[in-house]
């Protein structure tokens, strides 16, 4: 077991996010493979975390099962105290919903629905609140959008947006219920540089103006330089966990 | 929410959808609208079929066999013991026999009669007893009832064998003849016409007859075999054409083939009396055999060609199932192929907080769009369609210069049509389960997409 990722910096934050003994073994044939071997991590509010790693090293299994969307073979991951993989699959998906934004490499958008649609989904799917008020929703996606500078394109479709106006969007939508947590995986992998460096600048804009939790997975030193923990993945484990200051 | 704000979404941006929205369209619109034409088919042929006959009709079997019994020529004490009944409205004996229509006096003219339609002159001769016929068939109706053809209809419909007003005093008995049959031999009111018959005479010998009739007007019964082939003729006359001897009082022979009756409540009354009547008029010596069938209904009457009517609706009923079927495969490809193509999607939902449920609901929400829209669509078309099915074959007809319902083959000189709406909604209600039960397997296997795999899917 590996105790890198409980957080040697000593931070005293809420912590919103955890895993604890992870492990995720896939079935290959007859034999079983284990891709995590007992991965830990604890995530505070407003902290910055990235994770980095080779390719293969688990780390996007890992981002998965912390996201809720993959089930670990064992352990336990904890979102907002309650043992996420212990609840019954529409309470989890409502955690997921809830607590849990989603910023994707490729964006993830539904070319179906314009940007402001596309940004007010999360809220359609939450169950449980108060009744969704279309009127308003729309108006808070547009309020953000407009902030995000997509003021002119609030009724355009993905495929008429370019790479940085969907990421923009696609981050939009991971804030539109006000989320504990912000996961992103390779967030500006597919921009090039000028624009994925814009991209970044507002998301970490945002997670810290609303301090939120960010988890991001990257290969990118600059961006890693950028957060205040980076842990290292290597062969299914944490090995390095280190804290460093963050340039603002 | 996102359910059917998605679904619809999917229905309308993406166009192989209303592939499956018009092929429940067509199969409800076409089972709507055959299924009507069939019923109004099943309406008109009851209404038409009956009109020229009455509720029950008592055929007794005339010729003695094995040396049996020998039955009443006249009509008289049948009609006085079945009048007896309370449950009786009216009754009244035909006389029956056929014979052909001839121009001219000469074998060669029998035979290359009538070029202009090729037809071959039979007519089928009905005596009756004019008030008795008017107080128990539909012969009224038809007397009044305009012709399509412009043939003269009868002076006096109460009176239809009396001389018109105005027309030579003759030696010829008056007739009616039906309005094509008029129309196919160029008959107008006071025309002659000569008929020929054969028939067995007292030793049972073949001999032959004919006899020149006036044509006070004509009838429009609605069905076409009647109203190309039947003449009323005065029963008296026709039997005494048909060398009858005069036996009974006034001198008028008074044969007869069968005797019609039309009951006060047929729905409610008819079995019964029909089965009182087979009994009571056997135990009166007035048939040869209670179970004979000597007693029927009209239903019973006409049963071949009401049975083969609802077979009909049955099977075509089946076959254009097999549209809806055809329709719900159609629905089932295109949401499997949907299903495929957004794999993606289904995992962006997943990540945004979506169950495996709602996944499952959103794809039959899909399926349950094709299924509104077609219904719907294909009820008013079907409705629309078979209330107006008239004009749309005859604009049709003129359009393609061909006509597609053939009047004369039919009984009916328009296309019948009788919307039920039980019918109506039991199709709409078939085909919407037919497509969600094939919506349902797609959805489930959405439902089942990892959300990982299906992101990965880029």
């Amino acid at each position: 077991m590996s105790t890198a990722g409980l957080d040697p910096t000593g931070a005293t934050g809420e912590v919103v996010l955890a895993a604890r003994e992870v492990r995720k073994s896939f079935a290959i044939g007859e034999r079983s493979l284990e891709i995590l071997h007992g991965a830990d991590l604890a995530l505070r509010a407003s902290e910055r975390l990235c994770l980095m790693g080779a390719s293969g090293a688990g780390k996007s299994t890992f981002l998965h099962i912390l996201g809720l969307l993959e089930q670990p073979t064992e352990g336990r991951v904890i979102l907002a105290g309650e043992d996420a993989w212990s609840l019954p699959a529409r309470r989890r998906a409502d955690l997921r919903n809830r607590h849990i934004g989603f910023v994707f490499q490729f964006y993830h958008l539904l070319p179906e629905l314009d940007a402001v649609e596309n940004v007010v989904l999360p809220g359609m799917i939450a169950r449980g609140g108060p009744r969704f008020d279309r009127s308003a929703a729309r108006e808070r996606a547009e309020n953000l959008l407009d902030r995000f500078g997509l003021s002119e394109r609030l009724t355009h479709r993905p495929g008429q947006l370019s790479g940085g106006e969907r990421q923009r969007v696609a981050i939009a939508r991971a804030l539109f219920l006000d989320p504990q947590v912000l996961i992103a995986d390779e967030p500006t992998g597919n921009l090039d540089t000028q624009t994925g460096e814009r991209g970044l600048d507002l998301l970490l804009a945002e997670q810290e103006l609303r301090g939120l939790a960010l988890l991001l997975v990257t290969h990118d030193e600059r961006i890693a330089a950028r957060c205040e923990r980076t842990l290292t993945m290597e062969d299914g484990l944490i090995q390095a966990d280190s804290a460093h200051p963050v340039p603002h | 929410m996102y359910r059917t704000f998605l679904s619809w979404r999917y229905i309308v941006a993406r166009r192989t959808n209303w592939i499956g929205v018009v092929g429940i369209t067509v199969g409800v619109g076409a089972l709507i609208l055959i299924l009507s034409i069939m019923a109004g088919f099943l309406a008109e042929s009851r209404k038409t079929l009956r009109g020229s006959l009455s509720d029950l009709i008592i055929e007794p079997f005339m010729i003695a066999r094995h040396g049996g019994s020998t039955l009443p020529e006249s009509p008289a004490p049948l009609l006085e013991y079945v009048r007896a009944d309370p449950r009786v409205a009216a009754a009244s004996a035909h006389l029956t026999w056929g014979g052909m229509i001839v121009h001219g006096n000469k074998l060669d003219d029998l035979i290359r009669q009538n070029p202009r339609t090729h037809e071959d002159g039979f007519v089928q001769l009905i005596g009756v007893d004019a008030t008795d016929e008017l107080a128990t068939t539909d012969l009224g109706l038809a007397l009044r009832r305009p012709s399509r053809l412009g043939t003269t209809l009868v002076d006096d419909p109460e009176d239809p064998f009396a001389p018109p007003p105005g027309t030579a005093p003759g030696p010829y008995a008056w007739i009616v003849v039906g309005e094509q049959l008029a129309y196919t031999h160029s008959l107008r009111r006071g025309s002659e016409i000569n008929v020929v018959t054969v028939m067995p005479d007292d030793d049972g010998r073949v001999r032959d007859a004919n006899r020149k009739f006036r044509v006070a007007g004509t009838f429009r019964s609605g069905e076409n075999e009647v109203d190309k082939a039947r003449i009323y003729i005065d029963r008296a006359e026709l039997a005494d054409f048909l060398g009858h001897r005069p036996e009974h009082i006034g001198g008028r022979a008074d044969h007869f083939s069968q005797v019609l009756v039309r009951l006060v409540d047929y729905p409610r009354d008819g079995l019964q009396v029909k089965a009182d009547l087979a009994r009571d008029l056997f135990e009166a010596g007035l048939v040869r055999d209670p179970d004979a069938g000597e007693v029927k209904t009209w239903e019973d009457h006409r049963q071949n060609l009401l049975g083969a009517i609802e077979n009909e609706k049955t099977l075509l009923g089946i076959m254009l199932s097999l549209v809806l079927i055809v329709a719900g495969f159609t629905v089932f490809a295109i949401l499997s192929m949907l299903v495929t193509e957004k794999r993606r999607d289904i995992g962006i939902l997943t990540a945004l907080g979506a169950t495996p449920a709602g996944i499952m609901g959103l794809y039959l929400m899909i399926g349950f769009w094709d299924a509104l829209l077609g219904c719907i669509g294909g009820g008013v078309i079907g409705v629309v369609a078979a209330i107006n099915i008239d004009p749309i074959e005859q604009a049709l007809s003129r359009a393609f210069g061909y006509q597609i319902f053939n009047r004369e083959v039919y009984l009916f000189d328009h296309i019948p049509s009788v919307v039920d709406p039980g019918g109506v909604a039991m199709i709409i209600t078939g085909a919407f389960v037919c497509t969600l039960l094939f919506a349902a397997y797609p959805a489930w296997r959405a439902a089942r997409l990892h959300p990982i795999d299906a992101l990965r899917y880029e």
